[in-house]
């Protein structure tokens, strides 16, 4: 089975072609944010510029035609509006053009999917992490199968802080990657730790890194206390979920997975415990379409599909909302 | 010394204290974080720890006595009983429940991890365990996310009894109680009852 997934939520337009669970291809273009952050509209101009190029790229790179083509995913959130409007779009016109069916996926089981089963894992606790989400899940089957959230973010996404504070502080984009590179050699400074049982915060971490950068901290100081202290806080939150569960596997996934220093202190919590660990190469956790085209497949071959008059987006879908397949 | 239980935050052995049997809760070093916040987290926590157990002692609350405190240790008094988490649940044991945390938030603690899974029940007899995230505060936001923790752990009509008592217990009941409507608007904090 022949399965094209489209992913638009936020800055990236990715298209995947996927095969009986094997990537063919993976190809993206993503809107560069500069040093003012996402300006939705721009970025849905983007993606509509790109996506007919990057739709035919994915698949001439993994020499299928329209009509091999058994089916089309898209991301149906969350994620930011008018970008996910793009890829709705364009899944429908696929689907219409191409006569074939249609599936909108949730973003985060995406990513957590495709991780899962390129590393083996059954049932994991996972802990998915990206800009806007922050989260610890595990599988339940009941009242329906879904990702039950035992612990989430009680503000915003790691992603997010370290974001927002690398633009505070003047760092260049990737932020992320920025702030990992800014941090090394940093030596520790206090900063607010907020834990409570498996959920955490980081709102109160990011205002009292962005006043001592004000006083004149070093931000290589900042940057790596920031990182320890963050990090620290979703491996507390996320050992906890493995003991509370007595899960023996663990699994990271999500844009924030790309952090080496995070995935080394998950290596810890879960050496600790003896779970597996597991985690994806970073084309699966940067935001991309071959885990749409993953997981839409799944879900073709269990039957499940909508009618492409009932397919819409959902800009606050929540990742237990969706039934896996 | 003998495991009694390995939780994220600690590790409980069995001892004893002058011939009696206990239990001592020790907060090891993690791995994964540096060493000046580990030590940090450990000191403030098992400190914390011992402060609101004793307060809430005082209140009348029933939690394990403490026996002596360490650095990164509590030597506690060890009570009988089940977890409330692999439990049949009653309406009384919610109903004593509610009272508790009534009483706890009456005298400014919270309890900062307060589930089931922290409930130890012995007969009718109900305490409290696991004080490794409580603290002494006066926040309406903090002992609204008390309830929250409960609410979204159990069935909804045990919870509804627990809150009524809590009600009747609590002098800022109703504030609490508005509060946590609040947080649950919020989004992000949905009811996340485990099925």
């Amino acid at each position: 089975m022949v399965v094209l997934g489209i992913e638009s939520s936020a800055h990236t337009f990715g298209v995947g072609v996927v095969d009986n669970g094997r990537v063919l291809s993976n190809e993206k273009e993503m809107y560069k944010i500069g040093t003012t952050g996402m300006i939705p509209a721009k970025a849905a101009e983007f993606h509509v510029k790109n996506a007919p190029e990057v739709i035919a790229r994915a698949m001439e790179r993994a020499n299928v035609g329209p009509k091999d083509i058994t089916g089309v995913g898209y991301t149906r959130g969350p994620g930011i509006g008018p970008c996910l409007q793009v890829g709705e779009l364009s899944a429908k016109s696929v689907a219409d053009e191409l006569g074939v069916k249609i599936v909108p996926v949730h973003h985060g089981v995406c990513h957590i999917e495709i991780v899962r089963a390129l590393s083996g894992l059954k049932n994991p606790i996972v802990l998915y992490v990206s800009g806007g989400n922050s989260q610890i899940l595990k599988r339940m089957e009941k009242p329906k199968p879904h990702y039950h959230i035992l612990g989430e973010t009680f503000d915003i996404g790691v992603g997010n802080m370290l974001d927002s504070f690398a633009r505070e502080i003047k760092l260049d984009p990737a932020w992320g990657s920025s702030v990992e590179k800014t941090a090394l050699g940093g030596d520790f400074i206090d900063l607010p730790y907020t834990v409570k049982g498996m959920d955490f915060s980081f709102t109160g971490l990011q205002t009292r890194a962005t006043e001592l950068a004000k006083e004149g901290k070093s931000n290589r100081d900042l940057c790596y206390s920031m990182q320890e202290v963050a990090y620290a806080m979703l491996c507390e939150a996320t050992e906890r979920a493995l003991l509370l569960t007595k899960s023996t596997e663990l699994c990271v996934a999500g844009g924030v997975a790309q952090s080496t220093k995070l995935k080394n202190m998950l290596v810890e919590v879960a050496k600790e415990h003896g779970a597996k660990f597991g985690y994806a190469g970073n084309e699966y956790n940067a935001d991309n379409g071959a885990m749409i085209a993953f997981v839409a497949e799944m879900m073709l071959k269990k039957g499940v599909h909508s009618r492409i008059e009932d397919c819409d987006i959902e800009q606050k879908y929540r990742t237990d909302q969706m039934v896996l397949p | 010394m003998k495991i009694f239980s390995e939780g994220a935050e600690a590790k409980i052995y069995s001892t004893d204290v002058l011939g009696q049997p206990a239990l001592v809760k020790v907060r090891e070093a993690k791995a994964y974080r540096v060493k000046k916040l580990d030590e940090e987290i450990r000191s403030s926590r098992t400190k914390t720890e011992a402060r609101t157990l004793q307060r809430a002692h005082k209140l009348g609350v029933r939690v394990p006595r403490i026996l002596a405190v360490g650095k990164f240790s509590i030597y506690l008094e060890q009570l009988g009983g089940k977890l409330m988490r692999d439990s049949e649940h009653h309406a009384k044991t919610f109903v004593e429940l509610g009272k508790m945390l009534g009483m706890m938030h009456n005298g400014n603690i919270i309890h900062g991890d307060f589930t089931p899974a922290n409930v130890l029940l012995d007969g009718s007899r109900v305490a409290l365990i696991d004080f490794g995230l409580a603290e002494v505060t006066v926040s309406i936001e903090e002992k609204a996310l008390d309830l929250l923790l409960m609410k979204r752990s159990v069935d909804p009509k045990m919870y509804a009894a627990f809150e009524k008592s809590y009600a009747s217990t609590c002098k800022n009941a109703a504030e609490i109680i508005e509060r946590l409507a609040e947080v649950e608007k919020r989004g992000r904090y949905q009811v996340r009852t485990l099925v």
